[in-house]
């Protein structure tokens, strides 16, 4: 792969480009699928491929293919050079300067590659195996997941950037449906890790089952304003869509609603939020990012006050900074654009029966569906289907469903007021988070 | 080795290869793709990125299992190594080779004739469409602070061999512009957005076309800054044309996809003849209309895609088929097997999904309404098909008052119950539109359409603030 890399690098420079930059990626990717006992689908394949971006007197252009051929590589020098002569000036876009050795960070395991297709199987009948014996309310293991990733990660620009490394990471999930009186519930969770030894199917599918059948019965409530616990699954989809807003693009093109409030107050004192790309445990820590800049640690919010953006090359060129080394890469088929690592939500905890114990009147929310269509992170609304359960008097009661949760994420982070001692890592995003309690927000239903 | 070096001896091996030690179905998927994508932001034609894709998949079922394995090297030994991974599955079964001969090839034509291959466009023409519809959706007046236009074509070749003999080839051409527009005023930011996707050439966009949807977007944009915020509860709602086909995507089509009802995870598996929705409801999924953005002529297994009536005068009356589903069930496959590459399982999915129009003006359907919400453009939403739960947000929602309808409305979201609201539709308006969308499953994103005319649904929970 590496000869692939270097090769394509001198094909950009021997054909003209000015300055040249590949990414390149190959890897190995296996899946289970389990339904009632045995295998529902097995998936193994393998995947690489290279993206080579040009910058001709600050014009970029950028082409990919899959097909590392000396023909292909030629096709995809011609057309990167070709999408620069159409793309506008940019004096931003730029190459990162050779910097710093990349972060010591070890993302790779030797366990992920031991494992054989055997222990895949009988971890995903695990997961579905706890679920299943976890209640008997509990009616089917709609998905019961193993996946697992091994992947290598090249990248050489004609600056001097050369790098690669290794990544591995495995998890599986459990999404359950409980059923009592005709009345059908779901409940999902999942357990992570870069090794099937640190997967712990037991607790995952106990726990997705447990998320299903507490919220059987489950009823409409009134419309009305009151605090709300957002548990650790859903907080992290609120802090996934709020990352697009934190990044500098996002503020330089007027989209982010947190442009112009450095140094403001933005969220509850109790709040620090931080992108962490070295995290020793975040799924999304790497050596270097898709540029090729060191992963280093980030200040979002400190004690609900702003301090800072996530950048990528671009985007501090025209701030005059450097890059925090969140140039994300979707894959070698995409340029980078800024996108947060593992975000870490942390901030003085209290135990989480004290929390609710607090709460006179609110709900524990246990599910959001729609976060992606209903929260706007440009204009900073948002109105999302919410499930959970009902607290009063400290208590935790009657479960809810088909209820709406409204509001502005501004005024939400405003009014966060305490978080839980619960905080686990959330993957899809890699987030890590507590419970966390917000004062008046709008709930809907009957 | 590219698709078409592919030899008819070379598909045929492979597949018996994969059933050496048993098994009901083989197939190989293989699929080249290119595409071009141009995004504008900042006044500025920022990325300008093209590439290819190619690769193969090769899938193994026995019973209800499924066994995949894919490489993006079409070569005879990855396609060997392939089918031994897949194969290797059922080592220790007793199943035994099968012989299989591949028919001839069927190549069927799209649905509409490509006028202008997008490629054969000069790319700076492209680039100038993105260009104009910057500066008209920035005329639309100062309140315009960002403008984000996109334009992506694709030309995607698959070739499908399977065990059942079938060999089948198809060229799909998609072509999509879009355009967003974020307007501010006073400390308020709002957004506005219009898309047009086909499965058509370049013929379908001008300078004309693109400027009237950025004009359209930065309308939406700035008229929402003065929305004032949704109210909470239930409340007579009027759902727009076109998007407004979100509502019945969510609320219904998902939950008729066979792979929920083979699992017993949808609310619709005991349902078949059942009324599900009010009288005045007939619904289909469409792949087959000419030229739509979620139409093909055959789906990713080579099945011909096809005009599925799911309800009619209120009652169920079909659900979305693969191949591996309608084996199982013995009934036909609908053409709704797809899959977003080779890099994927097909899965029943839907195409274009449709509420058929009926006979009322939509100024009609709003003067019948004393007060309620009218959403105008839904902005995507999703569902629980185990429970039926839905919820979606509204990118335009006014409020009517006394059949007229009064202040835009933001931050809205409506949520409900799938049968439950099917029910409470209570008219049909006759300005029936298809909209294009991406729609996610299983991780997989496919095109799809909705199609449907304004309605408007008796009752169903609004989330606001106000």
């Amino acid at each position: 792969m590496i000869e692939s890399v270097d090769r394509l690098l001198e094909l950009a420079l021997a054909h003209g480009a000015k300055a040249a930059e590949v990414y390149a990626e190959q890897s190995v990717t296996r899946r289970v699928k389990v339904f009632r006992g045995a295998v529902e689908e097995l998936t193994s394949a393998r995947r690489k491929g290279a993206g080579l971006r040009v910058f001709q007197d600050g014009s970029v252009g950028y082409a990919y293919a899959s097909d590392l051929s000396d023909e292909s590589l030629g096709e995809v020098v011609e057309m990167a050079l070709a999408n620069a002569r159409v793309a506008d000036h940019d004096p931003d876009s730029v190459l990162p300067a050779p910097r710093d050795k990349p972060a010591a960070v070890d993302v790779y395991d030797a366990g992920l590659e031991q494992a054989s297709d055997g222990q895949r199987i009988e971890l995903a009948l695990a997961v579905e195996a706890a679920a299943l014996a976890a209640d008997p309310r509990v009616k089917s293991v709609d998905e019961a997941v193993y996946a697992d990733g091994d992947a290598q990660v090249f990248i050489a620009n004609s600056g001097g950037v050369r790098g690669s490394f290794r990544e591995g990471h495995c998890y599986a999930y459990a999404y359950v449906l409980g059923e009592q009186d005709g009345q059908i519930e779901t409940g999902l969770s999942f357990t992570v890790g870069r090794k099937p030894a640190d997967l712990d199917p037991q607790r995952c599918g106990i726990e997705a089952a447990t998320r299903a059948v507490e919220l059987l019965g489950a009823t409409k409530t009134q419309t009305t304003k009151t605090t709300v616990v957002l548990d650790p699954f859903v907080a992290a989809s609120f802090f996934g869509v709020l990352s697009s807003a934190l990044t500098a693009e996002a503020v330089q093109k007027g989209r982010s609603l947190f442009a112009g409030r450095l140094g403001e107050q933005v969220a509850g004192s109790g709040v620090t939020l931080t992108d962490d790309g070295i995290h020793p445990d975040g799924l999304a820590s790497a050596p270097f990012d898709g540029e090729g800049v060191p992963c280093r640690r980030t200040p979002l919010i400190a004690e609900g006050v702003l301090q800072g953006f996530l950048y990528n090359v671009r985007s501090g060129h025209r701030d005059g900074r450097e890059s925090t080394g969140n140039g994300a890469r979707g894959s070698y088929q995409t340029m980078p654009g800024v996108g947060p690592t593992n975000l870490v939500l942390s901030g003085p905890q209290v135990p989480l029966d004290k929390l609710i114990g607090a709460i006179e009147h609110g709900v524990l929310v246990t599910n959001a569906i729609g976060i992606h269509s209903g929260a706007n992170p440009v204009s900073g609304e948002f109105s999302v289907g919410i499930s959970g359960l009902l607290i009063e008097g400290g208590r935790v009661g009657q479960p809810v469903h088909e209820v709406t949760m409204a509001g502005d994420i501004v005024s939400m982070l405003r009014s966060i007021v305490a978080l839980g001692d619960d905080a686990r890592w959330v993957p899809s995003g890699s987030i890590l988070t507590p419970s966390v309690a917000i004062e008046g927000v709008s709930i809907g239903g009957a | 080795m590219q698709l078409d070096d592919l030899t008819t001896d070379l598909l045929d091996a492979t597949i018996r290869r994969a059933l050496r030690h048993g098994g009901d179905f083989a197939e190989v998927f293989v699929e080249d793709r290119r595409s071009l994508g141009l995004s504008l932001e900042d006044r500025r034609v920022e990325r300008a990125a093209g590439g290819r894709e190619a690769g193969f998949g090769v899938r193994l079922t026995s019973g209800e299992r499924t066994y995949y394995s894919y490489s993006d090297d079409i070569s005879e030994a990855d396609l060997g190594s392939a089918a031994d991974t897949v194969s290797a599955a059922l080592r220790d079964g007793a199943g035994a080779a099968r012989v299989v001969n591949l028919g001839a090839l069927h190549a069927p034509p799209a649905t509409a004739a490509i006028a202008v291959a997008p490629a054969s466009v000069a790319t700076d023409v492209k680039a100038a469409l993105l260009r104009s519809a910057d500066e008209a959706a920035r005329s639309a007046g100062d309140a315009v602070s960002q403008v984000m236009a996109g334009y992506l074509e694709a030309r995607q070749r698959v070739l499908i061999a399977n065990s059942l003999g079938e060999l089948v080839r198809d060229d799909r051409t998609r072509l999509r512009f879009t355009v967003s527009v974020v307007a501010r005023r006073d400390g308020v930011i709002q957004t506005g957005y219009e898309s047009l996707g086909k499965s058509l050439g370049f013929e379908i966009l001008d300078e004309a076309v693109v400027q009237s949807m950025a004009r359209g977007a930065a309308a939406k944009a700035v008229t929402m800054l003065d929305a004032r915020p949704a109210p909470t509860g239930p409340m007579p709602v009027v759902m727009g044309n076109g998007f407004g086909g979100t509502l019945f995507h969510e609320a219904c089509g998902h939950g008729l996809e066979a792979d929920g009802i083979a699992k017993g995870s949808s609310i619709y598996q005991d349902k078949m003849g059942d009324v599900v929705a009010s009288d005045i409801v007939n619904a289909y999924d469409d792949g087959t209309i000419a030229g739509e953005w979620g139409s093909a002529a055959v789906d990713d297994e080579g099945a011909p895609t096809h005009n599925t009536v799911v309800i009619e005068g209120g009652r169920l009356r079909g659900f979305l088929y693969d191949g591996l589903r309608a084996r199982e069930k013995g009934v036909a496959q609908t053409g709704n097997g797809r899959r977003q590459s080779f890099r994927f399982v097909p899965i029943p999915r839907m195409t274009t999904t449709c509420i058929a129009p009926g006979t009322a003006s939509a100024d009609e359907i709003i003067a019948a309404t004393e007060r309620g919400f009218y959403a105008k453009t839904l902005a995507g939403g999703q569902v629980e098909p185990a429970s039926g739960n839905f919820v979606f947000g509204v990118a335009e929602g006014y409020l009517i008052e006394h059949g007229r309808i009064t202040s835009p409305l933001r931050g809205a979201t409506l949520v409900g119950n799938g049968i439950d609201v099917l029910r409470s539709i209570d008219m049909i308006g006759d300005d029936f539109e298809v909209k294009s969308g991406i729609c996610g499953k299983d991780g997989q994103s496919v095109p799809v359409g909705t199609g449907q005319a304004t309605l408007r649904i008796a009752a169903m929970t609004v989330g606001g603030t106000g």
